[in-house]
Formats: structure tokens, C-alpha cells, sequence
């Protein structure tokens, strides 16, 4: 109960932070609560089906790319259609390119979506009649359900009324995770995780049970895309190349795969520390190189390992 | 779980107040405190070296303001940020103008970053100049009437240049033309401006190759080998990073020169790893707005390059005449418009209108930044030649060629104008 | 090359390893460094061969020490192997940034030292021919130490099943140690190698990376004799596509592999039990 309690003291902290009236930190939590999607989506691939993705930024730079098209070229700008649509757009790409990935297991499916994510990035780069090639496609203000919000310049509107509603978003959608991990679908995933031959006997369908698992991802991951795409106002080829998703592996695995809430944590962390060693110092990707190379080999279950005594017991 | 979950919480919410706990620096505007300005520039990956000229130029020009009494007797105090993907730097220059409030920002030389970056600083109304970054479609689409952004001069620029001295030198001399350029925008704006030009001049020439390899390719093999089989009279080249001389070298090696004629339009950037043993004689060579070895070079170019080549053991490249010009045209435009106000501080939209039509003196000689805030500046180029004293070709006679010669004016497309020139 | 070491290393010990292609940038930069440094020094310009192969295996020498590094994730889900190494890209990026500065860097003047060759209408520098004869030779030699050597044929019972030869006496970590740096070798010799004929500059891992994991998924994960082919077949698909349809340049690669993945996961050259 009492985890209740600090998970709702937790959502009113940040949903005061605002006020607090540091703007610029405040625009900083807007790809986080992007990330958080994208990241927990990836998270059920890998902690929950042992599935890893090399190609997560896929999906992301999907869901940017749909905000960017619809505001810019069609003029949809009511920001509910654009997730919905950046759902539907992820689902339906996530439908060949899972079909195809989740035959193959461990290092084949780590290099299946790292090529798909790579095809992708070639395209968006390749085919710049359509995509604006390396200058990207502007993603306009949007609506939120149906104001403008006009009186607000920009910055007022990001830490305004879209934070809010990213936030909206991103606990809905955190919720929505944690319905799936603890519904029977959940077990049957972690079940495939720990024995795949094992679930398998049971009677659970490994691979339709990846499959889903994938649509989900992919379905999380250009939601959370075009909540990045928003504060960047820029959906840019470098969303789907390959370090990208990289980074998003990193989140994952820096607040820990194996706990539910690691991902979020992963993200914030990330994206509050890139920010600091950035400006520290020039040399950041080592520094990151080395925070990674560290949570790989000596914590392998992440800062939620940390936090979580039975964990850290390897329990 | 229970205790999992609290624990989560309680970090989250420590590092959340945390992070936001840190308190601003005071922005006074006394006299005293220095005028900050923020730098965004690469230092990862192909673009890094041009990034790093731009900033030992960037403060190479502030340690000669502050020595000279700085602006309006300010220290001036650059505050460096890095340039990245576009995501990242609209970050990083939030980060600039809400938590570091510094003055004014600078830097930026990737293409689809700067897209990026012009609208969130009219967003944020934080003044904008950028060194580098610039396309025809920022020009024409995303930001038509900019306030608070400055940006470079246009993609193509180079590329007029190189068009008309070769059009004119080599008239009749070749037909067949083949390009390779690096494929992005830039690239394909530079090669397009090629082909308006050359038919503009009554050269009619037939592309029987144009070849897009990524920018910072670094094995040609491939394309050499298409060019080989294209058998063109003149090859057509963008590159302007390290790629630039890889491709010559691998050309050379394969026995592309020597019949053939070649026009790099901006291999200036790197022209110290054009050597002469693979680099041929009589190749038009473009510099961008610095030419290093300028004999008729102002006193103060002399100075940098100079001073340049003492410390760093490397000849100056074009970024660093961006950034020079850029640092100083803040400075010019920040005393022209506290003198038209009594010698006050200005606030940021008198210092834009000063910008405007402001006239300096950058490394390259005389710029001038344009009402529709793109700056005009000169324009180096030339034909190769060994006769130096360096182990890398340099050119002679250099070409000269002002603003208004190779940049289309405002509000005018770059067809439209060209097919306008009376030749 | 760098494929070739890849293959040896992801073959004998299960580990694909992301960071060979900081090995190949490494190898690159060094070897331009000690060229430079030898031929100063009064080097005759046709030994500078010498010297860049020697430059890239003292290199390898710090093949053990990220062997070290990596040996705690072994026994782990190979996911954390892949997620080390990229943590091993992001730290040599930064490494070599530090020692050599931002600047491209390439050799002087000695790519064309051994001459030119006239093939009709095609000109082409023996050093190619070199560095394509090398990496035959290398392929070829890795092929006679794996099958006919004592040491191969311990690495090979290794790959085969692992507990079987740690119980016949073989000491693991010895064998790992010397297989990845004989990749990490591979690597930087690689890069050496290539050097006189281009430039190197800080991102050349990070493409490294993908053209190698393109070579090593089309000739088959593991295979060495694949390793060779697939290298020549990615290499002249994609002359094919620069010469007929240069806008395909970059998609082909991934379309090749995405084809191989799905349609013959093991890789063309593969048995099919691999």
C-alpha cells in the first residue's frame, strides 16, 4: 500500500515541477516521459520475453516521422489523432517486420531489427522527396483536444499544457504496461523468457506470443515518438540510425531490465545526466561508454538492482 | 514489490528535486558581469574537424575583443555546447538560452540542425547567429521572415563560383561531365547549381554519371570505378571533409587524372590533405570565404593565420572565418546599437536591427549581413599549383568573387536568378 | 578483415563483438602514426608494409586487456555482450579523439610505391592487389591454424562444446585470451592495412561496424571460409549498385541482409546445423 502511496506523491512531484519554474528542466522531462514509452515497450521485448532490439529507434523515429507528416503536410494538428495515428502507423509496420524478427531468437533478432532499423534510416535519408531526406520534416504545434493554446508562446505551451498531457500520456500508458505485465499475457511472456521449450510444452505459442510482444514494442515506441517529436519540432533520419537505438538499450538496462519501473527510471537518469556530463566535459561518450560498461558488468540489473535488496541477492 | 516501488519513487523524486533545485545564475546586466555567449559546435564524428577550427577561431576572436577592452568595456565568455543530432542540440540550446541565459548563441553548422534550431529560437526569441547552417528549403519554406535567427550563407555559393571561373576557363573544353557529391541536400543543391549554370553559359555539357555516396565515405573504390567506365571530361565534386582527399587519392591511383578535369568546390576545407603527389595541377580548387595564402589578405588575416598556424601547426580553414565574422558581427552590432541609444546596453531587438545591413571586416575582407539576415561575404577559388613552398597543392592566381557575384538575392530562386544574369 | 576477426571471435567464443570496428580505427590511426614516424626516421618508402603490419599486431596488444574486460559477461545472455562492446565503441571514440584530435588522418606518399597495373582500360594500384592477396593469405591461414594446428584444434573443440574441453584439460581462458586477440589482430591489421589507400577519420567505427556485421550475416555467423566471399560479395553488389543505380548505394546492404537473415538465417555458406 504504502507503494501506492509514494507512486501517487511521485506523479504529483512531477506533475508540480513546473511550478518550480525552471523552465529548462522542465522541457527536459518532456523526452523522458517520450523515452519512458519507448523504452518500457522495448522492455517487454527484453525483460519480459528476452528478446533484445537493436532497433528500437525504428519505431521512435516511425511515430516522429507520423507527427511530422501529419502537421506539416496535411495540417492534422490535433495532437490525439497523431498518436492514434502514430499507434496505428507503428502496429502496422510492427506487423512484417515482427512476423519476420521473432522467428529467430537472441543474437539473429538483436540483428534483424539492427538491419530493419538501419533500412529504415536509408530510406528516410534515401527518399527525400517524400521525407525531406537529411533537413528532416518540421513537426508543427499541435492541438490538444482541439485548443491552441495561442496565447503561449512555445516554451509556455511545452511546459504548459503538453507537459501535462505527455504526462497524461506517459502514466496511461505506463499503466497500460503494467496491466499487460501482470495479466496472464505477461506470465505466458516471462514464462517464454525463462524456458522457451518449457512454455512451449505448457501450450503457450512461443512465437505468436513474441509476436504480440513485438507489436506492443512497436506500438509504445511511436507513441513515445511523437512525444520527442513535439519539444525537437524536427523529425530527422538520425532518430532511426543505429546508436539510437543503442541509446534506448542503454536506458533500459542502466535503470534495470528486470524490474517494471526500471525503464523509467533508466530514461530519466539518462537524460538528466547526459545533460550535466555534456556540458562537463567533451569527452561524454567515454564517461557513458564507462557508466555503461560498469551497470553491464558489476550491476547487471540495473539501478532498480540497487534499490531492490531481494534483487541484489539474485533472488 | 511494495518496497521496490517506494524505493523507485523516493529516487525519482530525490533526483527530480534535485535537478530542478539548482539555482540560476544571476543575469544582471551591470557593467561588471561578462556578456555570455553560447557556442553549439561538432566534435563527434566527419564534422568534427571543421567544428573544432571554427571554435579555436571562435576564441581566438573573443581573447582579441577582450584584449581590446571586450564589448562596451564587457568581458566577453563563451559558453561551448555540443552539436549533434537535431534532437540533442535543440536541447542543448534550450539549455543555453533558459539555464545558462546567455546573451546571444552562435555556432551551428549542420544543415537539418539548424532547421531545427531557427524555429525554437524565434520560439524562444534568443538571438541566433549561425556559422555554417544553411539550405535553399531554410531559405524558402521553414523560416520565410526570420527575427531572431542569422543564418550562413547559401549552400550553393561555392558552387556558383567554381561554375562560372570553369565555364569561363574551359569553355568548349569538355562535354560530358560527371558528378559526385556528397548525398545530402548540400550535395544536390551544389550539383543542380552546376548544370543551371553551365547551360546558362552556353556550355551544354551531358551528365553521364552522378554519384551520391554518404558523406565521410572513406573507400571511393566503387565510384572510381563507375567514373572510370563514365569516361567524363570533367568530374564534379562536393566533398569538403576528409572524404574530399580520399577520393582524389583514390582517383589518382586508378588513372582517372590526367585527361580528366576536376572541380572540387570546396575540398578548401581540407586542402592540407590534398598533397601533391596525388593531387593534379590545373584542378579548380574552391576555398569558401578564406583563402589562407591570400597575398593581398588584410593585416588582420594575416594575423589570425598566422597566429593560427603557430599554435595549432595547421593552416586555418573556411569555419574559422565563420565563426570570426559571427563573433565579431555581435560585438559591431551590440556598439552600433548602444550608440544610436546613448551608449546603453541594447536590448536583443536593437541589436537584431543593427545586424541588419551591418557592414564588417571579417578574415575574408569586407561582409555585410543582408536585411533578410544572410550575410555576404567573398568567395576564394582557384586552379592548382605546386609551386609552394607546402607539401599540399595551393592555388594560382586566386580568384576573388564578392557576395552579390555568387549569392542569389532575397527572395529570388537560385534557377530564376541564374537564368537572369546577362553572360 | 575486420569481418574475419569477428567471425573468430563470435565462432569460438559466442561474443559479437561491436568494438571490432574501434579496433579497426585504432589500427588505422596508429598505423598512420608509425609509418610516419619510420619513414621520418629514414625508412626506405617500399619496407613501410613492414612497419604497418607490425604497427597493427603490437596493437592487438590490447586485444587481452578489453578480453579482460569482457570476460565477466561470458557466461551471460549475449545481449550484455553486444550492450559491453557498444559501451567499449562509445570509449575508443572518445580515445582516439583524445590522442589524435578530430582532424582526418591519412599516410604520405606511399599508397602508389608498388606501381600501377594496366588491365585494358582499367588502371589499378598493386597495393589493392595486396591488400586483396593479404586478406586471401589471412583467410587461407586462419583455415590451416584452425584445422591442422594443435591450437586449432583445441579452439575448435572449444566452439564445439565447451565443458567437454574445460574437463579434458583445456585451459579456457588461455584459449580466449589468444583467439580474441588474434581478432583484435585482425582488426587493427586491417585497418592498417587500408590506411595508405584512404583516410581515417573519428567515425569510421561506427560504419565500420555496420559493413562488417553485413559480411559476417551474409557469409554466416561463425564461418571463416564464408568470411572471404561474403566480404568480396558485399563489395561487388555494391559496384553493381553504384554503377547501375547509384540512389540504391545505401539501402542495398541492409536489403541483402534482411534477405539472408530471413531466408537462410545460418548464412550462405553455413552447414546447415550451424
Amino acid at each position: 500500500m504504502t507503494g501506492r502511496v509514494v507512486l501517487g506523491l511521485v506523479v504529483l512531484g512531477v506533475a508540480a515541477a513546473p511550478l518550480l519554474g525552471h523552465q529548462y528542466y522542465t522541457t527536459l522531462m518532456l523526452p523522458f516521459f517520450g523515452y519512458s514509452l519507448a523504452v518500457l515497450g522495448l522492455n517487454l521485448l527484453f525483460g519480459y520475453t528476452g528478446l533484445l532490439s537493436f532497433g528500437g529507434a525504428l519505431f521512435v523515429a516511425l511515430g516522429a516521422y507520423t507527427a511530422a507528416y501529419l502537421t506539416s503536410v496535411f495540417g492534422v494538428l490535433a495532437f490525439e489523432g497523431i498518436v492514434l495515428a502514430a499507434a496505428v502507423v507503428g502496429f502496422l509496420v510492427a506487423i512484417p517486420v515482427g512476423l519476420l524478427c521473432v522467428r529467430y531468437v537472441r543474437i539473429y533478432f538483436g540483428m534483424l531489427t539492427l538491419a530493419f532499423g538501419m533500412l529504415f534510416y536509408s530510406f528516410l535519408f534515401k527518399f527525400y522527396h517524400l521525407t525531406g531526406g537529411d533537413e528532416g520534416l518540421r513537426v508543427l504545434r499541435p492541438r490538444l483536444f482541439g485548443l491552441a493554446f495561442e496565447s503561449l508562446d512555445k516554451v509556455q505551451f511545452l511546459t504548459g499544457p503538453f507537459y501535462y498531457y505527455s504526462l497524461a500520456l506517459m502514466v496511461v500508458g505506463t499503466a497500460v504496461m503494467w496491466r499487460i505485465a501482470r495479466s496472464p499475457f505477461g506470465l505466458c511472456l516471462r514464462s517464454i523468457r525463462e524456458n522457451p521449450g518449457k512454455a512451449e510444452y505448457v501450450g503457450v505459442s512461443v512465437r505468436r506470443y513474441r509476436f504480440y510482444a513485438f507489436l506492443i514494442a512497436g506500438v509504445f515506441g511511436a507513441v513515445g515518438g511523437t512525444l520527442l517529436a513535439v519539444p525537437t519540432g524536427l523529425a530527422d533520419p538520425l532518430l532511426a540510425y543505429w546508436p539510437h537505438s543503442g541509446t534506448l538499450v542503454f536506458m533500459m538496462l542502466l535503470g534495470g531490465f528486470s524490474n517494471f519501473f526500471g525503464p523509467i527510471l533508466g530514461a530519466f537518469v539518462f537524460i538528466f545526466l547526459q545533460d550535466q556530463v555534456m556540458s562537463l566535459t567533451q569527452y561524454w561518450r567515454f564517461v557513458f561508454g564507462l557508466i555503461l560498461a560498469i551497470v553491464v558488468i558489476f550491476v547487471p540489473r540495473g539501478l532498480m538492482g540497487f534499490l531492490d535488496p531481494r534483487q541484489r541477492a539474485g533472488v | 514489490m511494495a518496497t521496490t516501488r517506494r524505493q523507485f519513487l523516493e529516487l525519482v523524486g530525490g533526483a527530480a528535486a534535485l535537478a530542478t533545485a539548482r539555482l540560476d545564475t544571476a543575469p544582471a546586466f551591470a557593467q561588471a558581469t561578462p556578456v555570455r555567449m553560447g557556442v553549439l559546435t561538432i566534435k563527434s564524428g566527419i564534422g568534427a574537424q571543421v567544428g573544432e577550427a571554427g571554435l579555436r577561431s571562435a576564441q581566438w576572436t573573443t581573447d582579441r575583443i577582450n584584449k581590446a577592452g571586450g564589448i562596451l568595456g564587457r568581458k566577453l565568455e563563451l559558453v561551448v555546447e555540443e552539436e549533434s543530432t537535431p534532437k540533442d542540440t535543440v536541447e542543448r540550446f534550450r539549455k543555453l538560452a533558459l539555464q545558462n541565459k546567455v546573451d546571444v548563441i552562435t555556432g551551428v553548422i549542420s544543415t537539418g540542425v539548424s532547421l531545427a534550431i531557427g524555429p525554437v529560437a524565434e520560439e524562444l526569441k534568443m538571438l541566433w547567429i549561425s556559422w555554417d547552417g544553411t539550405t535553399q528549403k531554410g531559405v524558402e519554406e521553414t523560416m520565410p521572415n526570420p527575427r531572431y535567427s542569422f543564418r550562413s550563407t547559401d549552400n550553393e555559393c561555392e558552387a556558383v563560383m567554381a561554375s562560372i571561373v570553369v565555364a569561363k576557363n574551359w569553355k568548349g573544353k569538355f562535354r560530358t561531365v560527371a558528378g559526385i557529391n556528397p548525398d545530402y541536400s548540400y550535395g544536390r543543391d551544389n550539383w543542380q547549381a552546376f548544370l543551371w549554370i553551365m547551360e546558362k553559359y552556353g556550355n551544354p555539357v551531358t551528365p553521364v554519371s552522378d554519384l551520391w555516396p554518404k558523406l565521410g565515405t572513406t573507400d571511393f573504390t566503387a565510384h572510381v570505378a563507375a567514373l572510370q567506365q563514365a569516361k567524363p571530361d570533367l568530374i564534379f565534386s562536393s566533398h569538403w571533409a576528409g572524404d574530399a582527399s580520399v577520393l582524389m587519392k583514390q582517383a589518382h591511383a586508378a588513372g582517372l587524372v590526367g585527361n580528366t578535369k576536376f572541380v572540387f568546390v570546396v575540398a578548401g576545407g581540407v586542402h592540407e590533405t590534398l598533397k601533391k603527389s596525388f593531387t593534379p595541377e590545373g584542378m579548380f580548387l574552391g576555398y569558401n570565404t578564406i583563402y589562407f595564402d591570400y597575398a593581398d589578405a588584410s593585416p588582420l588575416q594575416k594575423q589570425f593565420v598566422k597566429e593560427y598556424n603557430d599554435r595549432y601547426k595547421e593552416w586555418p580553414v573556411f569555419e574559422c572565418e565563420r565563426a570570426y565574422l559571427v563573433t565579431s558581427a555581435y560585438k559591431a552590432a551590440v556598439e552600433k546599437a548602444a550608440k544610436a541609444i546613448g551608449g546603453k546596453w541594447p536590448t536583443t531587438d536593437q541589436v537584431i536591427d543593427a545586424l541588419e545591413g551591418l557592414e564588417l571586416e571579417s578574415l575574408g575582407g569586407k561582409a555585410r549581413y543582408r536585411k533578410d539576415h544572410i550575410p555576404e561575404c567573398n568567395f576564394y577559388g582557384g586552379f592548382t599549383t605546386y609551386k609552394n613552398r607546402f607539401d599540399f597543392v595551393t592555388i594560382d592566381p586566386v580568384v576573388k568573387m564578392t557576395g552579390p557575384e555568387v549569392q542569389k538575392p532575397s527572395g529570388v530562386g537560385l534557377k530564376d536568378w541564374i537564368q537572369s544574369w546577362k553572360v | 578483415m575486420v569481418a574475419a576477426g569477428l567471425q573468430l571471435v563470435f565462432g569460438v567464443q559466442k561474443i559479437v563483438n561491436l568494438a571490432c570496428g574501434s579496433f579497426y580505427a585504432l589500427g588505422a590511426y596508429f598505423g598512420v602514426t608509425v609509418v610516419t614516424r619510420a619513414l621520418a626516421a629514414g625508412l626506405p618508402p617500399p619496407l613501410f608494409l613492414v612497419v604497418l603490419i607490425a604497427g597493427g599486431l603490437a596493437l592487438a596488444a590490447i586485444g587481452p586487456i578489453v578480453e579482460r574486460v569482457l570476460r565477466p559477461v561470458y557466461d551471460r545472455d549475449e545481449s550484455f555482450q553486444i550492450i559491453l562492446t557498444f559501451a567499449l565503441v562509445l570509449m575508443f571514440e572518445d580515445i582516439t579523439r583524445f590522442i589524435w584530435g578530430s582532424s582526418p588522418y591519412q599516410m604520405g606518399n606511399v599508397y602508389l610505391v608498388y606501381g600501377q597495373w594496366k588491365i585494358g582500360r582499367l588502371t589499378v594500384p598493386v597495393y589493392n592487389l595486396i591488400v586483396i592477396a593479404a586478406g586471401g593469405l589471412i583467410a587461407l591461414g586462419m583455415g590451416f591454424v584452425l584445422s591442422r594446428t594443435r591450437f586449432g584444434r583445441i579452439v575448435r573443440a572449444t566452439a564445439e562444446n565447451r565443458e567437454m574441453s574445460e574437463a579434458l584439460g583445456v585451459d579456457m581462458r588461455r584459449i580466449y585470451a589468444r583467439v580474441f586477440t588474434l581478432g583484435t589482430a585482425l582488426g587493427t591489421v586491417g585497418g592498417a592495412l587500408v590506411i595508405p589507400a584512404t583516410a581515417v577519420t573519428l567515425d569510421v567505427a561506427v560504419e565500420v561496424i555496420v559493413e562488417a556485421f553485413a559480411v559476417v550475416v551474409i557469409s554466416g555467423l561463425g564461418s571463416m571460409r564464408g568470411t572471404f566471399v561474403g566480404a568480396l560479395l558485399v563489395g561487388v553488389l555494391k559496384a553493381v549498385a553504384i554503377a547501375a543505380y547509384p540512389e540504391l548505394e545505401l539501402l542495398v546492404i541492409y536489403v541483402i541482409v534482411i534477405a539472408v537473415l530471413v531466408l537462410r538465417p545460418a548464412g550462405l555458406f553455413a552447414r546447415a546445423a550451424a
